[in-house]
């Protein structure tokens, strides 16, 4: 038996989530301080950061096909419509214009999602025949029959213009729509959602991490990075680009199903182009490829209004009459900072993070 | 001995250009078997027919003794077929262990879902397969690269690893396209004795393409030699060397 020195056996440790006790401790330090934002933000805020967490979900699914298995998809907003029309219909009130069943979250949440997944498993045979563009070009057809479908099926989503209600919130048998009382403190109905949000970005942002930590996420890049090498490798391109297609839809599905709950109400129109493009600047933004950069992006992007409409407030410009309002702003800023990463930091607000912590990890006594 | 893969009557067309003509061959079990031959002479061609990523214009493909015709390039590999490439196909923005665990995807078994929570038996076949790739590394002598990003290896060490990718796949059978191209003496010997004990210690089928005929004559069992899409010569090594035509081949490249 030859001597092997180097010989490495400590497999576990290595592919942990968390390397080491001090990660472990500021992640729960997170969560814990996120459970407390419904006592203190205003309810402004408290939409803002809802969304972002749902937002968050769905660019992990696009970052999951997209960053992850480097197949083009323009159609990811459509995939997030679909899942908040299965959930208006399971889980929405029926008018004389709509159906809606009423039925509990603990159904519509996840069909929502596999829903979504199905028909992302539909297109992907499209993506195995198709590369590059070509892709491009088939998945921006997609936006378009979604959205014919979309402003067509008026009993479902009410018809362009008028829309609908979004699912109404009742989960294992418990009214949630007019909040829940807990002792002697009152939950509103989007405190709810916001929990319920906190809960799956939290679940599905573990499961990215676990995908590219396993033979799944490896099979991703291989495809992404050389797909003639990956199938000498054995690899199905058919089968992971299917996976990767069903995995993006499925957050996509989940996200959609509670993303128009908090404001109640949604309109066909909403699934454009331009909804689906914004996926993807937020994934450029944040990171593509990478596990936290869909996070940091879907927080930039949503919140990005009311920092810069704090920041009017705090300088007293918003009521001089500046000759920007603040939505003008906000699409010179998100404009501007997709060309700035696109040039200079292709690892997007993440490379960005990772720079500053090298840092500051170099940065004598830091420990 | 029985034929691991023959060749019958094999042409390969591109547009004009004819890569290979009516190419006919057996490689048997435990061969170290050799394709020699000057540039476009039709070496990678025969390469690429037999793991699918090209379909033979003419002629069929047995892989142990099943027809491939219809098989798309991963099927040849699940059945035990690996190989390198001739320019590095590594993939760059990954460490050289995450490129050896994709060698060793086809012993990984379980689903997206189960990737998903990386369940227990996720983590158990994971474990699995860091065991198939640090055995790879530890035959391989790379220890010290496991963690580094392929891109800032130099190229010597990136051909063993891409090496380690393929051997990862626990082959019966290994293509190698000139694995020592680039390299210098020494590198070249270090190449040549894994080669070897890749034949004699792991019983792995190799079939071996290279330029040098200095290399091939000291370790292969058995050689063929092309040009212009022809087979020139089937045999014993030393015979090669003594084959008019072969002579004529070379010299016609350098002369
Ligand atoms: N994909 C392709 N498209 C068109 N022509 C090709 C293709 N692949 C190979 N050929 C042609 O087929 C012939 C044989 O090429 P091949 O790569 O098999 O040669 P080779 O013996 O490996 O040469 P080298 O020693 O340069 O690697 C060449 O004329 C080449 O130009
Ligand atoms: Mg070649």
């Amino acid at each position: 038996m030859k001597n092997r020195p180097n010989l490495f056996t400590d497999y576990r440790k290595e592919s942990s989530i968390f390397p080491n006790n001090t990660q472990k401790f500021w992640f729960a330090v997170l969560i814990l301080v996120s459970c407390t934002f419904p006592f203190f933000l205003s309810s402004y805020w408290k939409l803002l950061v809802t969304t972002s967490l749902l937002t968050a979900i769905a660019c992990w699914g696009l970052n999951i096909v997209s960053g992850l298995a480097g197949q083009i998809n323009l159609a990811h907003g459509v995939f997030v419509g679909i899942g908040t029309y299965v959930s208006a219909i399971i889980g929405g009130v029926a008018t004389s214009s709509v159906i809606g069943y009423e039925l509990d979250m603990i159904i519509w949440l996840p069909l929502s999602g596999l829903a979504a997944a199905f028909v992302g498993i539909l297109i992907s045979p499209v993506s195995a025949r198709l590369k590059g563009l070509n892709l491009g070009l088939v998945t921006l057809a997609l936006v378009f029959i979604g959205s014919h479908f979309f402003s067509n099926l008026k009993f479902i989503t009410g018809g362009a213009g008028l829309g609908r209600k979004a699912a109404s919130l009742k989960f294992l048998g418990q009214d949630l729509e007019a909040g829940l009382q807990i002792g002697n403190v009152l939950l509103e109905k989007n405190d709810i959602i916001y929990y319920f949000s906190l809960f799956l970005c939290i679940v599905m942002g573990l499961g990215v991490k676990n995908l590219t930590r396993s033979k799944i996420g490896r099979a991703f890049s291989a495809i992404r990075d050389r797909d003639i090498a990956a199938e000498a490798l054995g690899i199905n391109l058919f089968k992971f680009k299917m996976y990767a297609f069903a995995l993006a839809s499925f957050y996509a599905g989940i996200a959609g199903s509670l993303l128009f709950t908090i404001a109640g109400g949604v309109e066909p129109g909403t699934f454009n182009l331009l909804y689906s493009i914004i996926f993807i600047a937020i994934v450029i933004i944040g990171g593509a490829g990478t596990v936290l950069g869909p996070l940091y992006g879907a927080f930039f992007f949503t919140t990005l209004p009311g920092i810069i409409q704090a920041v009017l407030h705090a300088t007293g410009l918003s009521d001089t009459g500046f000759f920007l309002n603040a939505g003008e702003i906000e699409r010179i800023v998100f404009g501007f900072f997709i060309i700035f990463f696109l040039i200079f930091e292709p690892r997007g607000l993440w490379g960005i993070w990772f720079r500053l912590r090298n840092y500051f990890k170099a940065w004598p006594f830091s420990y | 001995m029985s034929n691991v893969i023959s060749f019958k009557d094999v042409s390969l067309n591109f547009g004009g250009v004819q890569a290979l003509k009516n190419i006919s061959f057996d490689i048997q079990e435990n061969s170290l078997f050799a394709i020699i031959g000057p540039n476009g002479a039709g070496k990678t061609s025969i390469l690429n027919c037999i793991n699918g990523i090209y379909k033979p214009t003419n002629g069929s493909i047995e892989i142990f003794g099943e027809d491939t015709s219809n098989l798309e390039p991963d099927e040849i590999a699940n059945a035990g077929v690996s190989r390198t490439f001739q320019n590095i196909e590594l993939f760059e923005n990954m460490t050289a262990l995450d490129n050896i665990l994709i060698g060793a995807h086809r012993h990984i078994n379980y689903g997206p879902v189960q990737g998903l929570f990386f369940s227990k038996k996720a983590r158990n076949e994971e474990e699995k397969a860091r065991k198939i790739s640090e055995d790879v590394i530890d035959f391989l002598e790379i220890e010290e690269y496991r963690y580094s990003y392929i891109i800032s290896l130099p190229y010597g060490i990136q051909k063993r690893i891409e090496l380690g990718r393929a051997l990862a796949m626990q082959p019966k059978v290994i293509l190698l396209d000139e694995p020592a191209a680039g390299m210098n003496n020494e590198e070249t010997e270090d190449i040549a004795r894994f080669i070897l004990d890749i034949h004699e210690e792991l019983g792995i089928t190799v079939i071996l393409i290279d330029h040098d005929m200095n290399m091939v004559m000291d370790i292969a069992t058995e050689v063929v030699a092309m040009d212009f899409g022809e087979k020139l010569f089937q045999g014993l090594p030393e015979d090669a060397a003594k084959d008019q035509k072969v002579i004529d081949a070379y010299l016609g490249v350098s002369g």
